[in-house]
């Protein structure tokens, strides 16, 4: 019916539209077929953020709040791999991430490169990483996420303390990084970095999670035994998705100090832990997007509309971010990205013509 | 250094395995041969899961030999194996209550079942290089095949969680198909099922002998359906040997009906 309709007026907006239409057409197919290019896709909108800060369309802090949203999204998606395909538990997560950002920070003090540094800071926290998978071995469930929790603790007052590493409350000053000894960032440019290495870190996981490795670490998280049966070796695959969380964690640290170039004892702590597994939790159980998702409810909206909202009264948004994390939890237990996906069932629903108001009879007659 | 039988894929020799002070296990010996399916039955406690999770080197302080002509042809003393590379000698096992991961396809699902035949490793995964990709795409074929084979092809895209016992059952068995097992060893594979679908199971058993080529080792309770599939059955009672001999001869024991049914004191 439509078409017939469309052939007796072509008008000159159609024509006009006609490359716009291919070229989005283009897009889904595109879209569709390979997740690549979603990431992608999604890099270039989040790189536009300081372009519309420059065009004073959003107001410049709120470029900092989404670095700060790209960068513990990469955070997540670690503790995603680790919590989500391994079911293994940590809660040194934060201790991670303050041990990159301090850690480029002194190796770069010591005069290496921006590069060699963040490799060093890597080598340091995947040995760490290393043995606290080594530990895991020997310890399961709660009790790990004890000792990790004790891990986390050490890392927190070692920030606090050590003063030749992190200046202890004093803090440690860095600067926008310079790539390959040539290119100096500025702050547009860092973020445009930030997000480029998010990109990065999604399609890594994508790969890592449909391959053989992350089917390993889903067989080991359900039945230990069974992945052993199917030649699933606990100890290797335990330490890889330790090791892997840990990177993630420290580049996301590295990240925060290029990007703030201020680290601080203070930030690293259980309560940032906890609100990384919320994140995780809250945005989606073994989904990419949905981690990013997780990490915007619990840290930008508030951050972002309820402090705007609620200015005078301190305190209000975290309360509304609270109630929000509750609601979530109790209605989309796996994540808040399964609303896309009932959005969609409504969609085609609503398209089919199946879509009613009705008001639900029977229950009322069981009453 | 070992050696083994003409014909014979398995044999095991004076295994012991005690918990504490109960001997769960007591000095066991029996073997099986190639293209050969067999039952292994006894009272409730015998000692039977046992045996199986001796077999698969899921316990480490037993006593005995187990010995297994592997893929390659040669003789391996399974003792000397860790656990996880059990499959890769080419043996493979289900599990009672079939351990599957729900939240994964059917077809991943059967993914994992070769994931010791796999030789890219983790960087190739994480790069997707064109030997990770064509290595996953012929494992898929081989798991397309074992589908079509198993009758649950229509279902590889649908997750593993949720199904009916029934197919999760299939699901576990081909799993175990997609390792070129030379012994497959099934934990009470009928179990849970009803009349026709263990009917079905165990024309299934017969077909995957002489399709693929490997013997079957199983434990199950359903004595019609042991009767019915094995070539030989192993009776042990208190994990001690009773008799091995045709599902025929076995019943007509009387040795092997006193520990099922009682001594006649009259």
């Amino acid at each position: 019916m439509e078409n017939i309709k469309n052939n007796k007026t072509p008008n000159f907006f159609s024509k006009l539209l006609k490359p716009i239409t291919i070229a989005s057409k283009y897009m889904k197919n595109k879209l569709e077929k390979s997740m690549y290019s979603r990431f992608v896709l999604f890099g270039v909108l989040i790189s536009l953020v300081p372009v519309l800060s420059n065009l004073d369309i959003i107001r410049y802090s709120t470029v900092s709040l989404i670095a700060y949203i790209v960068i513990f999204t990469i955070v997540a998606l670690g503790l995603n791999i680790l919590l989500g395909f391994s079911g293994l538990m940590s809660l040194g997560t934060a201790g991670f991430v303050g041990f990159g950002a301090y850690g480029v920070v002194y190796f770069s003090a010591l005069g290496l490169p921006y590069e060699l540094a963040i490799i060093t800071t890597l080598l340091f926290s995947s040995l760490i990483g290393l043995f606290i998978g080594l530990f895991s071995l020997k310890v399961e469930g709660v009790y790990l996420a004890i000792a990790t929790l004790a891990l986390g603790e050490i890392f927190s007052q070692v920030f606090r303390r050590v003063v030749w590493f992190t200046n202890a409350f004093g803090g440690v000053h860095y600067e926008y990084p310079t790539l390959f000894g040539l290119i100096q960032l500025n702050r547009n440019w860092t973020f445009v970095f930030l997000v480029v290495v998010m990109v990065i870190m999604m399609i890594v996981m994508y790969n890592l999670t449909n391959s053989k490795t992350g089917r390993a670490f889903m067989a080991m998280s359900r039945s230990n035994s069974s992945a052993q049966a199917m030649g699933v070796s606990i100890a290797k695959y335990r330490l890889l998705s330790f090791l892997i969380a840990t990177l993630y964690a420290t580049i996301g640290g590295i990240l925060f100090a290029s990007f703030y170039r201020y680290v601080q004892p203070l930030d690293w702590n259980l309560m940032l832990t906890l609100l990384i597994l919320a994140m995780v939790v809250v945005g989606g159980i073994k989904s990419i997007f949905g981690t990013f998702l997780g990490v915007f409810v619990i840290y930008g909206v508030p951050s972002l509309w309820l402090e705007d909202l609620f200015t005078g009264v301190y305190g209000v948004a975290y309360i509304f971010s609270g109630v929000l994390i509750i609601v979530v939890i109790m209605y989309y237990p796996h994540g808040i990205i399964y609303i896309i996906q009932d959005i969609k069932k409504l969609y085609h629903k609503y398209k089919n013509g199946e879509f009613k108001f009705q008001k639900n009879k029977e229950v009322n007659k069981d009453v | 250094m070992y050696s083994l039988n003409k014909g014979t894929l398995l044999e095991i020799k004076n295994l012991v395995m005690s918990f504490g002070g109960l001997k769960a296990v007591n000095d066991l010996s029996f073997d099986i041969k190639e293209d050969e399916i067999v039952g292994l039955i006894g009272p409730n406690g015998a000692g039977k899961t046992t045996v199986f999770n001796c077999i698969t080197q899921f316990y480490d302080d037993k006593e005995g030999i187990i010995l297994l002509r592997n893929k390659m042809g040669e003789v391996v003393n399974l003792n000397d194996v860790h656990v996880n590379k059990v499959i890769k000698e080419g043996l493979v096992r289900t599990f009672q209550n079939v351990e599957l991961v729900g939240d994964l396809s059917i077809i991943d699902n059967l993914l994992i079942g070769a994931h010791s035949l796999y030789t890219t490793d983790i960087i190739a995964n994480i790069f997707r290089t064109k030997k990770a990709k064509q290595e996953e795409q012929k494992f898929i074929e081989k798991a397309e095949g074992i589908l079509r084979f198993m009758g649950i092809y229509h279902l590889k895209d649908q997750y593993a969680g949720g199904q009916p016992y029934g197919i999760l059952k299939k699901i576990g068995i081909a799993r175990t198909l997609m390792s070129d097992p030379k012994l497959i060893i099934l934990d009470e594979p009928a179990a849970g099922l009803n009349e026709q679908e263990t009917g079905e199971l165990s024309d299934l058993i017969i077909s995957i002998k002489n399709n693929y080529k490997c013997s079957v080792l199983l434990v199950e309770h359903d004595m019609g359906f042991v009767m019915q599939v094995c070539d030989r059955i192993c009776a042990i009672s208190f994990g001690k040997f009773l008799a091995m001999d045709t599902p025929e001869k076995i019943q007509s024991n009387p040795i092997v009906q006193e520990a099922y049914l009682g001594k006649d004191e009259d």
